[in-house]
């Protein structure tokens, strides 16, 4: 077990045992679980730092490095896309800690033989990597055991990843591999430690379903901003994997310019469903509700509709309720996934389906259809044109998010509320 | 493979939104960058100036040497102008406050020394606070002995158990009462031109005394805190490089608007204590300045605007400090942690609240010559964290393209050489003096 700190600055001698100069860094190639060491930088007389292939190190230890060589071919380093520098692009860098959800900073890196190979294992995080780097390993960590506080906290390389403005020289190379393993409400957790730049960063490396993913779970303000800075391109993909209602409240809330230029870029079938949504008041039906939604005809078979679900494939949150139209689009009943299931497979749909449905009219007030909402206990509440035909569904987070945010807000004397709302 | 979780979506978002309202079960971000999102860099400068050392020293500067030393305002402008500058720079560019640039960069020692300075710079403004306080509050009655425990303690709680927001802006108004020196100025009719005059003629400080004045006036113009503060704030409002001219303009205007204010102090102090043989011990004979203006008021004015400076910094300091220790070294940080949770981050904040307020409790502690001794000490460790500052932004690994140019080099490090100067040549008179050479 190697710590860096004790490694640079050490002697590094040729085959002879004569000393040709320090340790100055060590190069790792990136990829692996756990990346072995390519390279070591050795700082020559001079001031210069040259560069030296790991197969002429014969030996290293804490005490310095040996070559297999006494002639040394200076190469000028020149670094692949995958390598970097420990001493330079790794210590000291923020990182996120992928386990504890924490934004920690690399005290010390720890290498180890792994397979033969020297390679980085672990960043020390702790109290004991400051100590070691001050020189103050022994009496510092008495006093950390007098003071009952845990010197050592190591994390493995593979829970390790990156903030990109720290560890600059990994930008736009991060693949945030340990990130998209996680629970996107996590990701979403570490997003907020991070300052504005990073967030972004972090959204654009994940791919768009995700990064949708990521973005529900966010403070409706982070998601603005994150939107805000993400190149545009990105940014539309991302709101096409939103459900329209959530996108199109985010939208909302963006500039002007802004809003133009997502929606143009968005595939026209998503972009329309937006652009509806938003055109309609934001404290009416219409505004709360969204266009995802499933409708069915009448006359198919209990059989028949579980069939077609098998093929559209919906997302869990429309699966729960579907609409029953006739050929007007008019509503004529619901239906819910349990009604359909218990139903004998040839059942039509118009004898198992609830006639006379609870609806409301798409510029009914926010506030009477949350009402409508807790009155008949409803996961969500069909929304009817004038004519009666079927244009979308209320669902009851929104009617929820809009309740709890009122009363929220009265509980709060009136100073707090500008500096609350940023 | 599901592209949702399993959750049908209404019910994770209404989870969401559970998480967003309910206090203390969504974990906002937190650290100096969250905690300083609302602040608007022009503000923090101007707040920054007009705090109790601030307007102790200038007031004392204007009743001890008149006039005379007039001219280190436009001098200090130009370095505090400079220095916020590249502060909003940073923060724009790298998208990082200084702690954490800081430690990126020069690693672990030398950010034990960098923090040991701001720890020891932010603890002195500290105690000029808590002496602004008492000061302030000596003007109605009440001795020190009881006022300043109780509002130490208070904004101990305030902080951990309320909203810090609050006391900002509450106390932030309250500073609007120094606008009465700009009135004032026009009441006690200066010789305007001989003040023109002053302004621009370089008069060297004829006696140790003075020269200390003029490190105190740097100290308390330019502080360490500051830049902290305005880098942390300009990254977490994710303002990039692209937005560069507008918090330029935000630096220069928040840079001499502090300064038109100290200006003002000196030349009312000037006009109405200089020479008539007040020198300025407590916060009521800086208040006599004010009587021209708020006759009988004055003194209750000038406590009341000196309070809530005073307090205001009293909050900001001991958090920005100690979140800028905390994300260097990457410990736990923020104020509604339990103490197992950030034992750092409380303890540090706790001491330096401790340390302010016993400082001022020492019996017989002459209040206004804390608060100058204080500023003193700030100008003598500026140039520290300035030879930082100059250091990183002149990183191309760091600013890109955004390296200052030769000119502002050269201009903030000769007046970071020149602080340096000044320091030095108090030191050697002091010694020697003290071993009886002049």
């Amino acid at each position: 077990m190697l710590f860096l700190s004790r490694l640079v600055g050490r002697p590094v001698r040729d085959r002879d045992g004569d000393i040709f100069g320090k340790v100055r860094d060590l190069i790792v190639a990136l990829g692996e679980q756990y990346p072995p060491v390519t390279g070591l930088v050795v700082r020559v007389a001079g001031g210069r730092d040259i560069f030296l292939p790991w197969t002429d190190v014969e030996e290293i230890e804490a005490s310095g490095a040996r070559l297999r060589t006494t002639r040394i071919d200076i190469a000028t380093f020149r670094q692949r896309p995958n390598e970097i520098r420990l001493w330079l692009d790794l210590l000291d860098k923020q990182i996120v800690d992928v386990e504890d959800r924490k934004i920690v900073r690399v005290n010390d890196i720890q290498l180890a033989p792994v397979e033969g190979r020297l390679r980085l294992v672990a960043v020390d995080v702790g109290l004991a990597g400051i100590l070691r780097r001050l020189g103050l390993a022994g009496p510092g960590e008495r006093l950390a055991r007098v003071l009952r506080l845990e010197a050592e906290n190591y994390i493995e390389w593979a829970d390790v990843d990156p903030v990109e403005s720290s560890v600059s020289s990994l930008k736009l190379r991060v693949p945030h591999q340990a990130l998209s393993t996680l629970h996107p409400a996590d990701v979403a957790h570490i997003v907020e430690q991070l300052a504005p730049r990073d967030r972004t960063g972090i959204l654009a490396a994940l791919d768009d379903e995700r990064a949708a993913d990521v973005l529900e779970e966010l403070a409706a303000d982070d998601q603005v901003d994150i939107l805000e800075a993400l190149p545009p391109e990105k940014a539309a993909d991302i709101l096409e994997e939103m459900g329209p209602d959530e996108a199109a409240d985010l939208v909302a809330d963006l500039s002007e310019a802004r809003q133009e230029q997502l929606l143009n870029l968005m595939e026209p079938e998503e972009a329309s469903d937006v652009r509806e949504l938003l055109a309609y008041g934001e404290e009416t039906a219409g505004g709360l509700m969204t266009t995802d939604f499933i409708t069915i005809t009448p006359d198919e078979t209990a059989e028949q509709v579980i069939e077609r679900l098998r093929e559209l494939h919906p997302d869990a949150d429309q699966v729960y309720y579907l609409y029953v139209t006739d050929a007007q689009g008019l509503l004529v009943g619901t239906i819910t996934l349990r009604g359909l299931i218990v139903a004998s497979p040839d059942t039509p749909v118009h004898d198992c389906m609830r006639p006379d449905p609870i609806s409301v009219r798409i510029d009914l007030d926010a506030e009477q259809v949350g009402a409508a909402i807790a009155r008949y206990n409803l996961l969500a509440l069909p929304v009817v044109d004038d004519d009666g035909r079927m244009q979308g569904i209320v669902t009851v987070d929104d009617a929820f998010e809009r309740a709890l945010g009122e009363g929220w807000r009265k509980r709060l004397p009136e100073i707090y509320e500008p500096a609350e709302e940023r | 493979m599901t592209r949702r979780l399993a959750l049908p979506r209404p019910i994770r978002r209404a989870q969401r939104t559970l998480r967003e309202r309910l206090p203390n079960f969504r974990v906002h971000r937190t650290g100096l960058l969250a905690f300083l999102g609302v602040m608007g860099p022009g503000l923090i400068a101007g707040l920054a100036g007009t705090d109790a050392g601030g307007i102790a020293t200038y007031s004392v500067l204007g009743a001890e040497t008149g006039l005379s030393l007039l001219w280190v305002m436009p001098v200090t402008t130009v370095m505090l102008a400079i220095a916020l500058e590249m502060s909003a720079r940073m923060g724009a560019v790298s998208g990082q406050g200084l702690g954490d640039l800081i430690r990126d960069d020069f690693g672990v020692r030398w950010t034990l020394v960098a923090m040991l300075v701001l720890i020891v710079a932010n603890a002195a403004t500290l105690v000029a606070e808590f002496a602004g306080v008492a000061a302030a509050l000596e003007i109605f009655g009440p001795s020190r002995f009881i006022t300043v425990p109780l509002v130490a303690a208070a904004i101990w709680a305030l902080v951990v158990f309320g909203s810090y927001r609050v006391v900002e802006r509450v106390f932030l108004s309250v500073a609007v009462v120094f606008l009465a020196y700009i009135v004032g100025a026009f009441v006690v009719e200066p010789n305007w031109g001989e003040v023109g005059r002053a302004l621009v003629t370089p008069h060297l400080p004829s006696e140790p005394s003075q020269l200390l004045l003029m490190i105190a006036v740097v100290g308390t113009t330019v502080t360490p805190y500051m830049f902290f503060y305005l880098q942390a704030s300009v990254a977490e409002k994710g303002l990039g490089a692209e937005e560069l001219p507008l918090e330029r303009a935000d630096a220069l205007v928040g840079a001499l608007w502090t300064n038109v204010i100290a200006v003002f102090i000196v030349i009312v102090t000037a006009v109405t204590l200089f020479g008539s043989g007040i020198s300025i011990t407590t916060a009521g004979d800086a208040a006599l300045a004010l009587r021209p203006v708020a006759g009988g008021l004055a003194e209750a004015m000038f406590a009341f605007g000196l309070f809530g400076a005073s307090v205001l910094a009293a909050t900001v300091i001991p958090l920005t400090t100690s979140y800028a220790v905390c994300e260097s070294f990457g410990w736990e940080s923020g104020v509604s942690r339990k103490v197992r949770e950030a034992p750092v981050f409380m303890g540090l904040y706790s001491a330096l609240i401790l340390i302010g307020a016993l400082v001022v409790l020492i019996p017989g502690m002459p209040l206004i010559g804390v608060i100058v001794a204080s500023q003193n000490l700030n100008g003598i460790l500026l140039p520290i964290i300035l030879i930082f500052m100059l250091r990183l932004v002149n990183n191309p690994r760091i600013m890109g393209r955004h390296t200052n140019p030769l000119w502002l080099n050269l201009l903030a490090w000769g007046l970071t050489g020149l602080v340096i100067l000044l320091t030095l040549v108090l030191f050697g008179s002091t010694a020697a003096a003290w071993l009886g050479w002049v």
